[in-house]
């Protein structure tokens, strides 16, 4: 089957940007052919739906607001009660979980053509993201794996730490390329690399 | 005044000149000099013009409450008024300009306002812009055309016009402790903070730490105390749980303990580097804040109090030890209270020559004595200053005996010779941040100030701003403060002992007036303005500001406020704490549009695109904004009209085939056992009955009967639907239904999710549509079995999977192909190119409105939330088998009157193109349409009907079809003769799509 | 001002909508008490002190929340997930 298009187009422009020549304060990337689904646990099968998950992607989590597992290429995260977004490379991510997850445990839908994904990493991720968001990114509030929902203006953002200085950002589709050139933006200041 | 350079002193790097401009001319100042310091140091005196009499005016306070020395700084064409000279850093190449004049600063036509002096009194605004309510100019054009001139003369700097070319950012901050302020108290309560691991933000307005120790003439661990305030706040900045923000104003205090503050990043540079934004707006939510803001010193208000040369004290002293500038050559103090005496050691230190110090008081301390004595100064006890000689600067004062018990003045005049006359009457806590958190301020008779409020937010102050006067007490009371479980050793301060108390004298009234005494400089308020306003009735503290403008300018009252209230209170013969204050409001100090818009400059909103945007782009569609969407209205060809474009697309749809993007439609995933329960309870019609792989159009209304949206929504699955909204409505209809199951219905078991992004959206339109689909669809039949008219299949093009829904908005044979958006652009152009024989269009907006206007179908230019489903003949949609939302209150009186608006069509009669918002009327001759009876919603040119024809929502409509009216547009310059019609114009029966 | 979001903690007032009054109660569907259909829809005090009102977390966890505020301070004395509170008032209702 044909490659998905990225909706960044011309606007993604791999080399380095900004004040780029004091250092590269971040590195900004598209994850691409990524699947991306999102379970919906029924308020009484939370715990039930996350060992489904847990034997399906074999990322095991505890029923915990934001807890998140990263590994690898894989990825899960919670961002609302019993609401999560299960990551993976595999093109059959969506069977598998079908195949854990009856209809009486909870639903899913396959959100992967309506999210794109933009990993920042480096130094300065912190400093440029509270540019964009009003949510406390330092380490011991948003932990390594946990996962968050939040906005900058209209453009709503899941996002999930990877480590210390990395962080995954899921944006609606149809915003991506807006909120990639206000995120080139912000990040101009520090200096970034797209590759 | 003629101040000048002093040899030494100060902390300006005198290695490193600086050239800058000031109206046109020249000068030179080093390094940590400020516009107002480097002038004075040059021999400046005059700064502006006042605001309303266009008195000369020069620099009167050294920081954030400087009331006069505004000026307007360039950068090639962009201006920004208003910039307060004794915060501005110079730098290479600066150029700034004086305000309020005309033509010159040193040559004021507007001075003659002086003479005009009771037309510019208390309440001015309200009795000038009245205009006469009688007598020969009442509401005359000769009134309208002083009041421009008027206008023009009162004021401050002006607007620019020029696009800001500077890039602003948005910064949001978390801390456990933010500490406002790094003076003496700001640093120990920092300190105190940081040592028990919290998180803490210092912020600090000026370039550098240390707040009143800069100026300061103790000792603090042997130590001078600028040097220890320095290594204190570097030893703090180097700690990881610290950041320490330098030219940082905070202005505001929200609830929540949420305050702003604007960092100035570059503004003093004379290059920035790629990316780096010239100001910073930080909204910083804080567990904690300490306000360490300190004092304002505040004047006495005498007569001719305001020529250029009169300062606070506190200022003549700051620009010698800060900035080794004597503001004078011979300066002279008068004051009501002990600082001007630390003043005066200060000066006399820093090698400023002082005349005399004019002291209220009967008599002061030895320590005080001691002072004078040592700086030379001739002390003059019992006495106040009651006039001033000056003409650009001052030259003398007159001083009388005075007694502070009374008030009184006596004696014969004397007149001293001065240049420089620092006057102190005491100082005011810099409460405004702990006010606008909320609370009343507390009069503390000590002090004759007032105190912070009780905090009902999680705030402290700390240090002068909560009234502690020596530094010995502000460090103790800092590290309380900045942690209970603080161990801080305090450093050992040696400090001359002064007393704090000021002696109760905030005016200076002889009986013999012959010079306005100033309250407020910004705004121009004097002494007798406030009196004036008490005699007219305006007593209350809040009716005083809002009468005479006191305290709402620019500075908000920093220097004027407490005087201000101490004179209405002494002529309502009420103590100042029975007079009350006004609450501060944000910002503490100006804030420029540009940083609050941030990073939207110029941006306002993000764009919202489809997949196939740029196809649109490279294919010669012109795109319009519809909500966040970037939509295409037409792909025009050369030389083609907007109008000749829709045309050719529409008729293209009729005749053979088009193509349009419909991705934009609202989406959502709809799923859970109660699915279906949901949407028969937000539908009017049932939707538990559409069997699978069918859809069904449906109406919601709000609770109120009133109708909302309408869209299709198909069922996938025994417990999925995908529901589509109207492209305007997705995200409230999303809301309305999130709200229902989470706070009415939470017993059912659905789950939403928006799926707007994930799909892309070709409609294809025509005779013709079929068979573009059958050249290019796999895995599936579309023909009229398989895929009959509100049926869904799923099949693949180019291998990649679609799921095809058969609706029609455009009255023709029409299908909706829908694929992952990542494959969007792939499935269009595979679709195009099936299309090929048939000569398939790619048509815009304003051709699927062409097609929708055509066949009567309503969108939300006719659910514009005031109609109801009768009215759009939707009534056959309100199912009676069910409740629903809405349902209970759509057979109200007013929803069922025969009067309402109704939907009907419109035919121009005169071949003319009638307009969108047009009145509908009977009258034949353009006029105001006062016997309007209904309005145009929607209009194009039929080509179908080869007719320009709208769609009108119009009283008694039904009723109406067949008469003749016109619809008017006075604002276009259109009165068009039509015929109404029914909606449904073209192909009433519906036979093309069913075909 | 911070909403304490259940879910996903505080966060700034930004990222909520209002979504109106806590305290009324919807007639049973099938009512046809107009005069309870209008002080459902129509009818609003204008309470003075603790007031309780929905907030969606639009920007967030996207959930429905009851917040309960001082009209007067702005202060928030608790919030909890919509859900929860009618699930609770219904339960408390058939009980």
């Amino acid at each position: 089957m044909a490659e998905r298009q990225s909706p960044l187009g011309a606007f993604f422009v791999p080399g380095d940007h900004g004040n780029a020549a004091a250092g590269v304060g971040v590195t900004l990337r598209e994850r691409k052919n990524l699947s991306i689904v999102q379970v919906t646990a029924w308020i009484d099968t939370i715990p039930a739906v996350l060992t489904a998950i847990g034997s399906a992607t074999g990322l095991v989590l505890q029923n915990k607001p934001g807890l998140g597992r990263v590994a690898g290429e894989k990825s899960v995260f919670g961002f609302a009660p019993g609401r999560y977004f299960v990551v993976g490379a595999t093109p059959d991510l969506e069977l598998r979980l079908r195949s854990a997850i009856s209809s009486d445990l909870g639903t899913m839908i396959d959100l992967t053509h309506g999210r794109t994904v933009i990993r920042i990493g480096g130094p300065g991720s912190e400093w440029v993201l509270s540019k964009l968001f009003a949510i406390d990114f330092s380490e011991h509030a948003f932990p390594i794996a946990y996962g968050r929902a939040t906005l900058h203006h209209d453009i709503h953002a899941n996002i999930q730490r990877i480590d210390d200085e990395t962080f995954d950002i899921y944006v609606f589709r149809t915003f991506a390329r807006s909120f990639w050139q206000t995120l080139g933006h912000a990040a101009a200041e520090v200096g970034y690399r797209v590759e | 005044m003629t101040g000048s350079r002093l040899s030494r002193g100060g902390r300006i790097d005198r290695s490193k000149s600086v050239r800058f401009s000031f109206d046109g001319k020249a000068y030179g100042g080093h390094q940590g000099d400020t516009l107002a310091s480097a002038l004075l140091a040059n021999g400046i005196t005059l700064f502006g013009r006042s605001f309303k009499y266009h008195r000369p005016r020069g620099v009167f306070a050294a920081g954030s409450d400087e009331p006069n020395a505004l000026v307007t700084v360039m950068s090639g064409d962009v201006r920004e008024p208003n910039m307060r000279a004794t915060e501005l850093e110079i730098y290479d190449g600066l150029v700034a300009l004086s305000q309020n004049r005309f033509p010159s600063l040193e040559h004021d036509f507007m001075a003659a306002n002086q003479l005009a002096g009771p037309l510019f009194s208390a309440g001015f605004y309200y009795k000038t812009f009245m205009g006469p309510a009688i007598g020969p100019f009442k509401n005359t054009a000769f009134w309208m055309f002083c009041e421009k001139f008027i206008r023009r003369a009162a004021g401050l700097g002006k607007a620019g016009t020029a696009p800001d070319p500077d890039r602003y950012e948005r910064m949001n901050a978390f801390c456990d402790v933010l500490v406002v302020g790094s003076g003496p108290a700001g640093l120990i309560a920092a300190e105190a903070a940081a040592t028990t691991g919290a998180r803490v933000i210092i912020a600090e307005e000026r370039p550098i730490a240390g707040g009143s120790l800069l100026a300061s003439g103790e000792l603090i661990d042997g130590r001078n105390p600028a040097v220890w305030a320095r290594e204190k706040a570097a030893g703090l900045a180097d700690l990881p749980n610290v950041r320490f923000l330098t030219r940082t104003s905070v202005w505001g205090y929200y609830d929540g303990n949420v305050l702003t503050a604007v960092e100035r990043v570059s503004d003093f540079k004379p290059n920035r580097t790629k990316g780096q934004p010239r100001q910073r707006h930080w909204i910083i939510r804080a567990g904690k804040t300490i306000l360490a803001t300190g004092a304002f010193e505040r004047p006495i208000v005498f007569p001719g109090n305001d020529c250029p040369g009169v300062m606070l004290a506190d200022a003549v002293r700051r620009y010698a030890t800060e900035y080794g500038v004597a503001a004078g050559n011979n300066v002279t103090l008068f004051t009501n209270n002990d600082s001007a005496y630390d003043a005066a050691r200060a000066l006399s230190l820093a090698g400023v020559n002082i005349a005399a110090i004019v002291d209220v008081r009967a008599d002061v301390s030895g320590a005080c004595r001691d002072i004078a004595s040592v700086a030379g100064a001739e002390l003059l006890l019992g006495h106040a200053v009651t006039g001033t000689h000056a003409g650009k600067a001052l030259s003398s004062i007159t001083v009388q005996h005075f007694n502070a018990g009374t008030g009184r003045v006596s004696g014969a005049p004397r007149e001293i010779r001065t240049d420089c006359l620092g006057v102190s009457g005491g100082w005011s806590p810099a409460i405004h941040l702990a006010s606008q958190a909320g609370g009343k301020p507390e009069w503390d008779e000590d002090l004759q100030a007032f105190l912070p409020p009780e905090p009902n937010q999680n705030w402290v102050t700390t240090g002068s701003a909560a009234g502690y006067m020596d530094t010995i007490s502000v460090l103790s009371d800092a590290a309380t403060k900045g942690s209970a479980k603080s161990r801080l050793v305090l450093p050992q301060v040696e400090a001359p002992m002064l007393d704090a108390s000021p002696a109760p004298v905030f005016e200076i009234e002889p009986s013999v007036k012959s010079q306005k005494a100033f309250v407020d400089f910004q705004h121009d308020v004097t002494a007798d303005d406030i009196r004036l306003a008490y005699r007219e009735g305006f007593h209350s503290v809040e009716h005083l500001k809002r009468y005479t403008t006191l305290g709402m300018a620019t500075d908000q009252g920093k220097t004027s406020n407490v005087p201000g209230l101490a004179i209405m209170a002494d002529v309502r013969g009420i103590s100042i704490p029975e007079a009350g204050t006004t609450r501060f409001r944000p910002p503490f100090t100006p804030v420029s549009l540009g940083v609050l818009a941030g990073e939207r400059y110029g941006d306002l909103r993000p764009h919202r695109l489809t997949p196939m945007h740029d196809w649109h782009l490279a294919n010669g569609a012109k795109t319009y904004e519809a909500g966040l969407w970037h939509r295409p209205m037409i792909y025009g060809s050369h030389g083609e009209t907007v109008e000749q474009a829709y045309i050719r697309e529409a008729r293209a749809v009729r005749q053979s085939v088009g193509i349009v993007d419909v991705s934009t439609l609202g989406k959502i995933d709809i799923q859970g056992p109660d699915a279906a329960e949901l949407l028969d309870r937000v539908y009017t019609n049932m939707f538990s009955t559409l069997p699978v792989g069918k859809a069904r159009y449906g109406l919601m209304l709000r609770e109120d009967g009133i109708a909302f949206d309408d869209g299709t929504t198909w069922r996938l699955g025994e417990t999925q639907f995908l529901m589509t909204t109207t492209t305007a409505n997705a995200g409230t209809v999303m809301q309305h239904l999130e709200y229902y199951l989470d706070c009415i219905w939470p017993d059912l078991r659905v789950h939403l999710t928006s799926v707007t992004d994930v799909w892309a959206g070709s409609a294809v339109s025509g005779p013709n549509a079929r068979a573009v689909l059958e050249a290019c669809v796999t895995g599936t039949k579309v023909d009229n079995m398989t895929l009959p008219f509100m049926g869904i299949v799923h099949g693949k093009i180019e291998g990649i999977p679609i799921m095809i829904c058969r609706l029609s908005f455009s009255g023709e044979l029409a299908y909706e192909v829908y694929c992952g958006a990542g494959f969007g652009t792939r499935v269009w152009e595979a679709l195009l190119a099936a299309g090929k024989p048939f000569d398939i269009m790619p048509y815009g907006l304003e051709a699927l409105g062409t097609l929708r206007i055509e066949k009567g179908h309503v969108t939300g230019a006719e659910i514009d939330g005031r109609t109801t489903a009768h009215d759009l003949h939707l009534d056959w949609m309100l199912s009676k088998k069910k409740p629903y939302i809405g349902s209970a209150m759509i057979n109200r009186e007013g929803l069922k009157d025969e009067n309402r608006l109704t939907l009907v069509g419109l035919i121009s009669m005169d071949n003319q193109s009638i307009t969108g918002g047009s009145h509908i009327v009977t009258d034949p001759v353009p006029r105001e349409p006062a016997d309007s009876f209904g309005h145009v919603t929607a209009a194009c040119y039929s080509p179908a009907l080869g007719k320009y024809i709208a769609l009108a929502l119009v009283k008694h409509g039904t009723s109406m079809i067949g008469n003749r009216a016109f619809a008017t547009d006075l604002l276009r310059d259109k009165h068009c003769a039509v015929e109404i019609v029914s909606h449904h114009m073209f192909d009433p029966e519906g036979s093309r799509m069913h075909g | 001002m911070i909403i304490k979001c259940p879910y996903c903690g505080p966060r700034d007032v930004i990222e909520f909508i209002y979504q109106g009054d806590a305290t009324r109660k919807r007639p049973e569907p099938a009512s046809t008490d107009q005069a309870a259909w209008n002080a459902y829809v129509y009818d609003r005090t204008n309470t003075g002190g603790s007031h309780r009102e929905f907030w969606l977390h639009g920007g967030g966890c996207r959930q429905h929340l009851v917040v309960t505020r001082d009209m007067s301070s702005h202060a928030i004395s608790s919030v909890a997930l919509a859900r929860d509170v009618a699930a609770s008032i219904n339960d408390g209702g058939r009980a």
